[in-house]
């Protein structure tokens, strides 16, 4: 039986204006006008993440992050979420390894009021940092870690893995969230420090994005950010992050855990995002587990049936990507019998490019979802931040369709013989804990 | 610049509900169709009577082991055939049910739209349930159940479900129990098929990058109605026994890094007249952030990363819950608070800033809520599902505004209950026990008997 398929797909490539401004304080600005719904958002990214930290200190960054919420001068604790919310508006943070953003969507009506609370934190917020408000939410973090990890089945295994992937001083051994132990020995004084290092315009990108008009956005920018003074130079990262010494030999660990199905957690390291091997990677874990039809999906949930579920990601890092597998066994499967199933499909990946089906698949996957996660305008700014943070090139969300489209499938086979040899993997197995 | 208050706001920009067309085809299905253009894509869905309010007593999981199998082969194509056709093509089909109603839909660049039309109809008109698609699909969902049972969220659920529904469909989770799950065979899902998925009667819901008129058209060549067949039967009542007293349930769980506690009891159904007036109540209690659970729980306590609670919409009467993951030690108290709160918004009115903060939040929010093809159909679903009149979403704002401290009072007192609620905590009991004392009647369960699942080799 054959397939019918219909006119090959095409791609009209994506029309997103945007207009961009430097403030003589060194605050980027993009504007990014859409009049569809009457919604502005207000996106800012500052180039600060768990990578800034240091063994013994990990977790800063994103305790910081929830202190940004606890008021600043003229916004009373716990108020940034209520003026928000009482127009209408949604409003959060998140924090990565490379970046911290914030971000607030209203009606767009409501610009200024974004303006005056992310300017506020950014320029005035010492006065309002108190003992009782960070006591409060390390707390809060200690339970975000609980519920995230420690209390998670396979929580602890990431983690795992990215310490055995990166050396103890590498900015991506230890995890975002940070160990227990640091997040509780947090102090105020650390905090003011942080913020006096790393919270300076010249380490920011502001977007705004939705129904407003560009200069006028920009002269309201200026009104509120304009006044804040430009911090020190940021310290550097460490040029090690990008080439660590190779790891000469597989990492392998097993961790027991209240689990009844073990699961398998393959890494390895790749080249950063925003360079072409990274969107080869992305290629080959689509081909290899993107959908029904994928090739470890086909061949090991539905053909042999050994797994559960099977996933391959890479990772969209700054200094260098991790690519990532991971499977979970069928009830009675040992994991030493997927773990080889799984291996054999790396060395195929290696050995030759993908069936010309599964490249196609796989490509027209990654368009689709491009286009999916552009439909809301929170995303669409967050993408604009992300290309002018890391790349200075906010028109780069635009040509993300071409740097798909540019990859070969020999380009595949490449990136898996270059960066998957069995000397440069590491192993994280989640068996169930042994009955005491 | 002024930083001392917040800056005044401009002028207030329109936003109306946007236009559909909806066109009840002749023996054939109903059509909710609008055009939302921007990116070009579109998903087109099936829904029918086929939710999992129907699972017959002692085969739960029936309605979703169902739907699971309608995309598993038809006459033409077998089951990574039909997955790769549209996987080839950038898009995906699915196909599930969730309490009320059973979906099965393409989601694809609208460029395909044809390939996606003519690949929905061929699944709905002649799905051939294969034996060994079954089999494989049993064998993943009793793997599912295992992986739940040391989930300790999904425990937690479960085990309230349990308790506020025993007896009734409501009573456990989507997926069905095990003892279930291993006797349901190829006749009582053919016979569920049949019966459930009748396409008179059946809604078809497109969104996207789409000339809706075209499109009615053309699924009107598509999806013809099968001979012979009734329309699908209407909705089963369900109506749980009340709760004695406030009952607490610790799940076991030794050494656990965290409790997972959820507080219950059954609520309204999603056609309630106070259905509305519900959903602000809610929101001061434990819908958004600043709600006075999460204030409580979170900010003023810090037991816990974030608490919330809902009114579950249903054709019959979903739950209202709260839930949180809290710190093992404070999991007693959490409960007070969350009890104190309930007690509390049945008390006293809501204060005016709060009414005031949270409909200016639900109104303000709508066009949010509204950006997506996703958004879209999933409100036109509702429309259906619920069968609401079509201009509902062109009077949400009005209806919303017309809310007041006294409607919520009223929605409190009848329908909170803190004197009659299940309480689940998920954690290690010997720690837990003692915090609940003088709370309510405890009992203490094992983890759920290792299911036998685990004992199949492959």
């Amino acid at each position: 039986m054959t397939l019918t398929t219909s006119e090959p797909t095409t791609h009209p490539g994506l029309q997103l204006p945007f207009e961009r401004a430097t403030l003589s304080n060194g605050l980027k600005v993009i504007l990014h006008p859409d009049r569809s719904l009457p919604l502005v958002t207000v996106n800012l990214w500052y180039h600060v993440g768990s990578k800034n930290e240091r063994p013994g200190r990990t977790g800063f960054a994103h305790l910081f992050e929830h202190m940004l919420f606890q008021g600043s001068e003229h916004v009373p604790t716990n108020d940034h979420f209520r003026f928000i919310q009482q127009v209408g508006g949604v409003a959060n943070g998140s924090t990565w390894y490379d970046r911290t953003n914030y971000y607030e969507t209203l009606p767009a009506h409501h610009l200024d009021l974004g303006l005056w609370l992310e300017s506020d934190r950014m320029g005035f917020l010492l006065p309002a940092l108190t003992q009782e408000s960070l006591d409060i939410q390390r707390g809060v973090v200690m339970n975000e870690r609980r519920q995230r990890v420690d209390n998670q089945p396979y929580g602890r295994a990431t983690e795992r893995l990215h310490e055995l992937l990166f050396p103890p001083d590498h900015p991506y051994h230890w995890p975002v969230i940070g160990y227990m132990e640091d997040i509780a020995a947090a102090t105020l004084e650390e905090v003011r420090q942080f913020f006096r290092t790393y919270y300076a315009p010249n380490n920011a990108v502001l977007t705004l994005a939705g129904d407003l008009d560009p200069d006028e956005a920009l002269k309201q920018v200026e009104a509120w950010f304009g006044e804040i003074p430009a911090g020190p130079p940021i310290p550097p990262i460490s040029p090690l992050a990008t080439n660590p010494a190779p790891l000469g030999g597989e990492r392998r660990e097993v961790q027991e855990d209240d689990v009844r199905l073990p699961r398998i957690y393959l890494g390895f390291r790749g080249p950063a995002y925003g360079q072409r091997g990274w969107y080869a990677a992305d290629l080959l874990a689509g081909v290899l587990s993107g959908g029904k039809s994928s090739v470890l999906y086909r061949d090991l949930v539905y053909d042999r049936q050994i797994a559960q579920d099977v996933g391959a990601w890479v990772s969209p890092y700054e200094e260098i990507a991790t690519f990532m597998i991971v499977s979970t066994a069928r009830p009675g499967v040992p994991i030493e019998t997927l773990e080889r199933a799984i291996l054999e499909h790396v060395e195929r990946a290696a050995a030759a490019p993908p069936e010309p089906a599964d490249f196609e698949r796989s490509r027209n996957r990654m368009l689709t979802e491009l286009y999916s996660g552009l439909q809301k305008l929170d995303n669409r700014a967050d993408l604009f931040s992300q290309f002018t943070t890391f790349f200075d090139d906010p028109g780069g969300v635009a040509g993300e369709v071409e740097r798909y489209l540019e990859v070969e499938p020999r380009e595949l086979a490449e990136y898996a013989s270059r960066w998957w040899t069995p000397s440069e993997r590491a192993v994280v197995t989640v068996v169930p804990r042994k009955a005491a | 610049m002024d930083r001392s208050t917040p800056p005044p706001s401009g002028e207030l920009r329109p936003f109306r509900f946007p236009p559909f067309v909806k066109r009840a085809l002749p023996g054939g299905p109903t059509v909710y169709a609008a055009r939302l253009p921007g990116v070009p894509l579109v998903s087109l869905e099936l829904a029918a009577r086929a939710g999992a309010h129907h699972d017959p007593p002692g085969h739960s999981g029936l309605a979703t082991f169902t739907a699971s199998l309608i995309d598993e082969g038809t006459k033409e194509r077998d089951s990574l055939e039909i997955a790769a056709l549209m996987e080839r093509l950038g898009g995906y089909l699915y196909a599930a049910a969730d309490w009320d109603s059973g979906f099965v839909g393409v989601a694809m660049l609208s460029q395909h739209l044809d390939a996606g039309l003519d690949l929905l109809a061929e699944i709905m008109l002649a799905p051939t349930f294969p034996g060994k698609e079954i089999e494989r699909i049993r064998q993943q969902r009793l793997a599912e159940l295992l992986r739940r049972a040391y989930d300790p969220s999904a425990q937690a659920d479960d085990r309230l479900v349990e308790v506020i529904y025993g007896g009734t469909p409501y009573g456990s989770p989507l997926l069905g129990l095990e003892e279930s799950l291993r006797t349901l065979d190829r006749d009582a899902v053919m016979a569920f098929y049949e019966r459930h998925y009748p396409i008179a009667g059946s809604t078809v819901i497109a969104v996207g990058d789409i000339d809706p008129e075209d499109l009615i058209g053309r699924i009107g060549g598509s999806l013809a109605p099968r001979s012979g067949q009734e329309p699908a039967p209407a909705s089963p009542v369900i109506r749980p026994a009340p709760l004695e007293g406030v009952s607490i349930h610790i799940v076991d769980r030794p050494g656990a890094a965290q409790t997972e506690l959820r507080l219950g009891h059954a609520g309204v159904p999603r056609t309630h007249p106070q259905w509305t007036a519900l959903n602000v109540l809610n929101m001061v209690l434990g819908g958004k952030f600043t709600s006075r659970i999460n204030m409580n729980l979170r900010e003023r306590h810090s037991y816990t990363y974030g608490a919330n609670s809902r009114f579950a919409g249903r054709l019959g009467p979903g739950p209202f819950t709260v839930d949180a993951a809290v710190a093992t030690e404070s999991a007693g108290a959490a409960a007070r608070e969350v009890l104190g709160e309930l007690r509390r918004i049945r008390e006293d009115l809501v204060t005016p800033e709060e009414m005031e903060e949270t409909l200016s939040y639900m109104i303000g929010v709508y066009p949010y809520t509204l950006q997506t093809v996703g958004d879209l159909a999933k409100r036109l679903e509702i429309l259906s599902v619920f069968g609401l009149p079509d201009d509902f979403y062109d009077h949400y704002l009005d209806r919303l505004a017309a809310v007041t401290r006294e409607d919520l009072l009223k929605g409190a007192r009848e329908h909170l209950h803190p004197d009659h609620i299940a309480v689940v905590a998920v954690g290690p009991a010997d720690v837990l026990l003692p915090q609940f004392e003088g709370m309510g009647t405890v009992t203490v369960h094992q983890r759920q008997p290792e299911p036998a699942a685990a004992e199949i080799a492959s």
